[in-house]
């Protein structure tokens, strides 16, 4: 049996510190979906039009997934690596995030090499894609036109965070802690930035795409004609 | 700046508190900047390098503003998230020029955002919040004053609209030799009631007269109101709901006082969507009956036979622009082109098309607001490429502001087109039988009604109208005669003079006096001769009260060829006056 030498910090760093952030971000996350929902939410009274073959729930449901029916949009279908560099990055966040919970409670999940070697694969994919886009927003005028301190801040975070996350994979203890520790604060400092930051638009976008959803499937706009897309 | 505001700004950022909904509130936290709308936009594809013009960039103008006063980090932290609230009329003036002279409301960028942020949903709301303080195009401003003031967008007025129709109708029964070919107005219990763009009364009547024929030829139950007619709304281009709600109540208003089965809305992208899909919600209001737009009705008659159409008479090259707010807005995409290719017989798409199609340049009110032509016809760049690209000589669309703008650019541009609608192409195609399968009767769909003491005559006198395709009320005295005419509004009224209660005599007096039935065709049959009664003397009555003669006096035993020629004289000449 190995003696366990991980230090009180990461310990702290990697349990309590991350209970503490991600209850945070669920408080505020719940704060935030009461504001959304005491909007008054708009209603179609008119009849359904358009095409007959679809309504606001197919029109909803559609919506919700458009985003990974890259070939549904001039924008997304015009823009393949655009697109690519999207999927890259957001699964390597989402890794992230699913590896800041495996590290400390099941470690053996992602202790073998291929894990190990595929984790960093993804994590360096995407670290690459954060500085591609961290480049576009800083050189493409029509973007930095509309970029904010909190565009630039997010992205930057986010760069460095996938760079810890590569460093933390291999969760090796014996090198040295500093690349785990930098990844446990980082991650729990973005945990409790996102909900005030554009990187909370996730919980946004559920809501926006079902009610465009639902009003365009109500109006048979949704799902877009394949004609469209000539 | 912080600290004081304008008046104007205060009571902008004021009616932003009430005006913000759930979707436009999602709509404006949403966006990432990631900056996949901007090549989406024709501003942006015709003036590449300007980044005002970049949706999200004309988007921020907005949301700067709702961060500012909603969001959590835009309150506490503004200089973070880029949120600046308005405080100058300066900075009100800024905001007039994005969302007034950069967008068209087209919705295009708001179907290619990621993130379903509906761009154009807050536009229109931003122009709604200058507008409540007097910021606006001097276009906007004038349109929609004679919106709210003389019921219609470009200022007809009534007797115009009436004399217009007139004309067209005498137009058509010239042109197909046809006197029973009719435009009703106000007609009661009509299967479709039939309204229009004011630019068609006041610009292009010949699409009334095109419409009218169609109906006819269908053997349509139609009328058209004489309130109420104008479906167009600037309510949906200048954001005010009130407006909107109201122009579209007017409308609804109409089909219900003549207790029309369907509202048809003719070609026009703007009234299809507001008065389809937008203004029950700005009015809040339930419509019990179904509205279609004019195409469809088109292509129900051609598929269910009632009109023929050959389609060799529309032999040139024929492309179609989809109109954003029927495209994109009201998801009217499929039949449009199946009518197209029903009456033409060289259609080619047009890339993009449907909801991918690139606004005309001339929505939003654009055509309305002068100071902005140049931009306008700058960005319509993209759709001049579109355009040429199809190899048509003639681009088809089902929208008056399409028409306007497409014009524009085609003049501009020098390009070797011709702008229609598909009521034109319709029309052109329309083959006109002989014999119509259901010829209209030269009295079809007037209401007359027969006011007689005795069952038989009324009976009698019903009939024969009711053979001419009337609508026949009766009542046998002239009390019930006088609370008919009330109720039912008929086109003309047949009249006894010896009735029990009150005399005919007495009545028509009584029609005349009122304003509201001076007017009302009366045709007098009665069995009157001063010689059988000396008691009646209708002649010196209506001289002594120096009243007009009534439009008509048939003697008893009534001839039924006599009384059809008369009756059908005296609806024509009300008809021209």
């Amino acid at each position: 049996m190995e003696l366990d030498t991980t230090s009180p910090l990461l310990n702290f760093a990697e349990d309590k510190l991350q209970i503490f952030a991600l209850s945070f971000m669920a408080v505020v996350y719940i704060l935030k979906i009461r504001w959304i929902l005491k909007f008054p939410a708009g209603k179609d009274r008119q009849a359904p039009g358009g095409s007959p073959g679809t309504n606001a729930r197919k029109g909803a449901i559609h919506s919700l997934f458009n985003i990974a029916l890259p070939w549904e949009m001039a924008s997304t279908r015009q823009h393949p690596f655009f697109y690519a560099q999207f999927v890259i990055f957001h699964i390597g966040v989402a890794a992230s995030i699913l590896m800041s919970l495996l590290i400390p409670y099941v470690p053996e999940w992602i202790a073998g090499r291929t894990a190990v070697v595929a984790l960093q694969t993804i994590f360096a994919a995407a670290f690459l894609v954060g500085a591609v886009r961290m480049a576009r927003r800083l050189t493409d005028p029509y973007i930095r036109g509309i970029s904010t301190p909190d565009d630039y801040f997010s992205l930057a975070l986010l760069v460095v965070w996938l760079a810890f996350s590569f460093l933390a994979a291999p969760n090796d203890r014996q090198a040295g802690e500093w690349p785990l520790l930098a990844y446990f604060f980082l991650t729990a400092f973005f945990l409790v930035y996102v909900p005030f930051s554009k990187i909370s638009h996730y919980l946004f976008y559920p809501f926006a795409r079902w009610y465009l959803g639902r009003t365009l499937g109500h109006r048979g706009v949704y799902p877009v004609k394949s004609g469209a897309r000539a | 700046m912080s600290g004081t505001r304008s008046y104007k700004a205060q009571k902008l950022v004021e009616r932003l508190q009430v005006k913000v909904n759930r979707q436009i509130m999602l709509s404006l936290e949403a966006c990432v900047h990631c900056g996949l709308c901007t090549d989406q936009c024709h501003y942006v594809l015709s003036n590449p390098g300007d980044v005002t013009y970049a949706p999200a960039y004309k988007a921020d103008r907005i949301r700067k503003l709702f961060k500012a006063h909603f969001d959590w980090t835009g309150k506490t932290l503004p200089w973070w998230v880029g949120a600046k609230s308005v405080y100058t009329d300066e900075e009100l003036e800024d905001l007039k020029d994005t969302v007034f002279g950069k967008c068209t409301n087209c919705r295009r960028c708001s179907l290619n955002c990621p993130m379903g942020v509906d761009m154009a949903a807050f536009n229109r709301m931003a122009r709604g919040l200058l507008v409540h303080v007097g910021v606006m195009p001097e276009g906007v401003a004038v349109v929609a004053k004679d919106q709210w003031e003389i019921g219609n967008q470009m200022g007809v007025l009534k007797e115009d609209y009436l004399e217009t129709l007139a004309w067209m109708e005498e137009e058509l029964q010239s042109e197909y030799k046809d006197p029973s070919i009719r435009i009703p107005i106000d007609k009661t219990d009509a299967d479709v009631v039939y309204s229009i763009n004011p630019r068609e009364a006041k610009y292009d009547p010949r699409t009334i007269a095109e419409a009218a024929a169609i109906f006819h030829f269908a053997g349509e139950n139609w009328t058209m109101p004489s309130d109420g007619w104008d479906m167009t709304n600037f309510g949906l281009f200048n954001g005010d709901d009130e407006l909107g709600g109201a122009v579209g109540g007017r409308v609804y208003d109409a089909v219900e006082r003549l207790r029309g089965k369907k509202l048809v809305i003719s070609e026009c992208g703007h009234g299809f969507r507001s008065t389809r899909c937008e203004a029950p919600n700005w009015g809040k209001r339930d419509v019990p009956f179904p509205m279609e737009s004019s195409v469809l009705t088109m292509l129900g008659y051609i598929k269910q036979g009632r009109i023929k159409v050959d389609r060799s008479r529309n032999s040139e090259p024929v492309t179609y622009h989809d109109s954003c707010n029927i495209a994109r807005s009201c998801g009217m995409t499929e039949e449009p082109r199946e009518l197209l290719n029903l009456v033409c017989s060289d259609f080619r798409e047009m890339h993009p098309n449907r909801a991918a199609n690139f606004c005309c340049t001339g929505g939003g009110g654009a055509m309305s607001m002068t100071e902005y032509t140049p931009r306008r016809l700058k960005s319509a760049q993209v759709k001049a490429g579109q355009l040429t690209a199809t190899g048509a000589k003639i681009v088809v669309t089902s929208c008056h502001n399409c028409v306007d703008g497409l014009f524009d650019l085609i003049k501009h541009y020098k390009l070797d087109m011709q702008v229609k609608l598909l009521v034109n192409l319709v029309a052109g195609a329309l083959v006109v039988p002989e014999r119509p399968a259901r010829r209209m009767r030269p009295l079809e769909g007037y209401k007359i009604l027969v006011i007689d003491d005795e069952p038989d005559i009324r009976v009698y006198l019903g009939k024969i109208f009711k053979d001419q395709g009337c609508l026949v009320t009766e009542a046998p005295d002239a009390n019930q005669g006088m609370r008919a005419i009330k109720a039912d509004r008929p086109d003309l009224v047949t009249l006894d003079l010896i009735l029990p209660y009150m005399t005919g005599e007495k009545l028509y007096w009584e029609l005349r006096k009122d304003e509201r039935t001076a007017d009302l065709p009366v045709v007098i049959v009665s069995g009157y001769a001063a010689v059988d009664s000396p008691r009646i003397d209708f002649f010196g009555f209506l001289a002594e009260k120096s009243l007009p003669q009534p439009n008509g006096f048939l003697e008893k035993p009534v001839d039924p060829e006599k009384l059809i020629e008369t009756v059908r004289a005296v609806l024509l000449e009300k008809a021209k006056a």
